[in-house]
């Protein structure tokens, strides 16, 4: 089985140092490049299986790599930031990339945001139809909800929420991105919809809504459905 | 511009009332003289007129006396010398008085006239003077440009009775030009009737613009009375540039030195982390020692402790920085307090296992316009503060509730020690922190960077002694508005689509 291929764009050699040593122990393929075009051209070249992109890189803006890249590849794409500003990882995010870590991150994050990135790029063709997260069993296909081996009843719109973000499992969504998808475009800014769902969705569903594991929150990001509570926590 | 052009007819016009008037006085003196019965003497008919011409002269000025003047002459001859209604005078006697008539007028004229233009010219003086005092006064108190140009533009308005005027202030031309305008901020389309430069030694500070209804060219007085203003405008503008220059030169001065403090204590604080890692690094890395794996552990969680610090440390001073430019703007959004003191809590949950908390912040409280990443580094910092003050395993109070749906009330208390009523304010300034600096980590920011945060919001904070009471001995509290530019939010109903 030849090993998955991750490609890592950042202008900070002691980064690209560090995760290739890191990914490499780990049985990844590591290629790396320092600068924007640099990285189009070895993306093009290798076709990874994976993109590490900083967004702050010396001959172009991250977003904008993101964008070139998401011309013609699907490939998926782990933002990197050392800016604090949510509004810049919400831009990548909205352009294509797939999740973000802010520097500095733990590797045991990265790797978890690697695994859910590369599980939901192998699902690509079709999603799982179900979805488990603790006691809480999501049937796609068939539109049911269980908790514990229980039915949950769910109002049409909280059901298609959840099911957005089951469908997306462990992959944080921007706010932009749920309101689109489940209220449609012309409520996408319309986050107070969101709060007042998850907050129903949370009191049907978790077992201590006031400290949600399931339904969790990315302060001026959006919401991640975790499936393994805990997992990507802690960053 | 139409205006202008037509200026020269207008001036001819404005005389045209006082022409009238004179001829036709002297016309009614005339006939109502002839009219008495017996007639009166010819030098009494001359006297008359004379009169009225000296009245007319002295009242509305030369040009009237003179047409009155020669209305008369004209109709004496007419009426009143032989033979009647023709011009035709046969009496060396009544031609005598004829003449002497037209001479007393022709010399009496200039002089009446020329004493009620100087009596006019000396009320306009007197109140331009008024005026002039009364901007000066005005100038004396004004500091900012744009109040300097409003005050000039009202009283050069007012003094001139002119149609409108025009202040441009612009002493940097790299500068957007202040521009003031009386009545209302309004410029007349068109050239104006009048530039007046405002000059100092340093040059040229902006320009006066004036459009007047007569259009005639400004006398010389007025002239004055307009460089006169000009000039006092201009030394106020050079005293606001001044006194602007000196407090910019103390802020400057100021944060000069907030910058030598922060630097020795941001230096500090970057090497205390710094020097641990660097010791537990070197320590494993070196092959002296053999390690155990609870040893090893030790040292590791030891690095990850001080990495987090350093990085908590550094995000506050990015925060800081952006106080400081002004560039904190939140981006508030309806958010749920309760999911936003959870993330702060996950973050924090390695540095926090020392203290037990307790919550009461539901998740049913209304929803609050905030920015989510920064009222997280409001929690953030208000729990960082209680974990260094009150000793390892006490207890940390997180409470909030809504108050008249208007405000939501946070409160984070614990059981660290009080702090003097006197410190209870500046505990949120910059850099002051009430123990010894090298007890405590923590650049002495934190707090100030809430009160940052939380102003930016539109709310308050503010620290307190608890009573004993109280199982708490010291609280933060802060208020957030729970309206977004006036507006609640509204209510939705209770998700059934």
């Amino acid at each position: 089985m030849t090993p998955i291929h991750i490609l890592v764009i950042d202008d900070e050699p002691q980064i690209r140092r560090a995760l290739r040593t890191i990914l490499t122990e780990k049985q990844f393929r590591v290629s790396t490049a320092a600068n924007g075009e640099e990285g189009l051209a070895l993306a093009a070249a290798e076709k990874p299986d994976l993109v590490i992109l900083d967004m702050g890189l010396p001959d172009m803006d991250g977003l904008h790599v993101c964008a070139r890249l998401r011309e013609w590849s699907a490939v998926p794409i782990i933002v990197l930031s050392v800016r604090d500003s949510e509004r810049d990882k919400v831009a990548a995010l909205d352009r294509g990339a797939d999740d973000y870590l802010t520097k500095p991150f733990g590797i045991e994050e990265l790797l978890a945001r690697i695994r859910v990135a590369l599980r939901h790029s192998a699902q690509a063709g079709g999603k799982e139809a179900i979805v488990k997260a603790g006691d809480i069993v999501i049937d796609l296909a068939r539109h049911q909800v269980t908790r514990a081996g229980v039915e949950v009843k769910l109002t049409a719109t909280e059901y298609k929420l959840l099911a957005y973000l089951a469908a997306n499992a462990d992959r944080v969504l921007t706010h932009r991105a749920i309101l689109t998808s489940v209220w449609g475009p012309a409520e996408a800014d319309q986050v107070e919809y969101l709060r007042v769902y998850i907050r129903q969705l949370r009191k049907k569903l978790e077992p201590d809504p006031g400290e949600p594991q399931f339904l969790v929150s990315e302060p001026g990001v959006g919401y991640r459905f975790l499936t393994q509570p805990g997992a990507l926590a802690g960053h | 511009m139409a205006r202008s052009s037509l200026s020269p007819i207008t001036r001819h016009l404005r005389r045209l009332p006082g022409l009238l008037a004179a001829f036709a006085l002297a016309a009614a003196l005339s006939i109502v003289l002839d009219a008495i019965q017996p007639a009166p003497s010819l030098p009494v008919v001359v006297m008359m007129h004379l009169f009225l011409v000296g009245a007319l002269a002295s009242a509305l000025g030369w040009v009237a006396g003179l047409t009155a003047a020669l209305a008369s002459a004209v109709l004496i001859n007419l009426l009143f010398i032989p033979p009647r209604l023709a011009f035709a005078v046969t009496r060396t006697e009544d031609a005598a008085l004829l003449i002497l008539f037209l001479s007393v007028s022709l010399v009496s004229i200039p002089l009446l006239g020329r004493a009620q233009s100087s009596l006019r010219d000396a009320r306009a003086r007197q109140r331009e003077l008024t005026h002039l005092y009364e901007l000066i006064t005005a100038l004396a108190g004004q500091r900012r440009e744009s109040a300097i140009a409003r005050t000039l533009a009202s009283h050069l308005r007012e003094a001139l009775q002119a149609q409108s005027v025009e202040v441009v202030i612009q002493p940097d031309p790299k500068r957007e030009a202040v521009i003031a305008c009386a009545p209302d901020n309004a410029a007349p389309d068109g050239q104006p009737d009048d530039v007046v430069p405002l000059m100092t030694p340093r040059g040229l500070l902006g320009e006066i613009h004036l459009w007047r209804d007569t259009g005639a060219p400004l006398s010389d007085s007025t002239g004055q009375l307009i460089r006169a203003a000009a000039g006092q405008a201009a030394l106020a503008v050079e005293r606001a540039a001044l006194a602007e220059a000196q407090t910019r030169a103390q802020v400057l001065e100021e944060s000069d030195r907030m910058k030598t403090v922060l630097l020795s204590s941001v230096s500090h604080e970057l090497r205390t982390p710094l020097a641990t890692i660097k010791a537990a690094v070197s320590s494993l890395r070196s092959g002296a020692v053999s390690w155990d794996a609870a040893a090893r552990q030790e040292l590791l969680a030891a690095i990850e402790e001080e990495t987090d610090q350093l990085n908590y440390l550094v995000g506050n001073l990015l925060e800081m920085s952006r106080i400081e430019a002004g560039a904190l703007k939140p981006q508030r959004q309806w958010c749920v307090l309760a999911d936003i003191l959870n993330q702060t809590l996950r973050r924090l949950q390695r540095a926090s296992a020392s203290h037990a908390f307790e919550i009461d912040v539901s998740e049913d409280l209304p929803l609050v316009p905030v920015d989510e990443a920064q009222i997280g580094q409001v929690f953030a910092n208000l729990i960082s503060n209680s974990l260094k003050y009150a000793p390892p395993g006490t207890a940390i109070a997180i409470r909030a509730q809504a108050k008249a749906d208007q405000w939501l009330t946070v409160s984070v208390a614990n059981q660290g020690p009080q702090v003097p009523a006197q410190d209870l304010q500046r505990i949120f300034d910059k850099f002051h922190r009430v123990t010894a600096a090298d007890q405590i980590t923590g650049a002495g920011l934190g707090l100030s960077i809430c009160k940052g945060i939380i102003e930016a919001h539109g709310g308050r904070i503010w620290a307190e002694n608890l009573p004993a009471s109280s199982p708490y001995t010291f609280a933060f509290h802060f208020t957030l508005p729970l309206t977004l530019n006036g507006l609640r939010h509204p209510q939705l109903p209770q998700a059934t689509d």
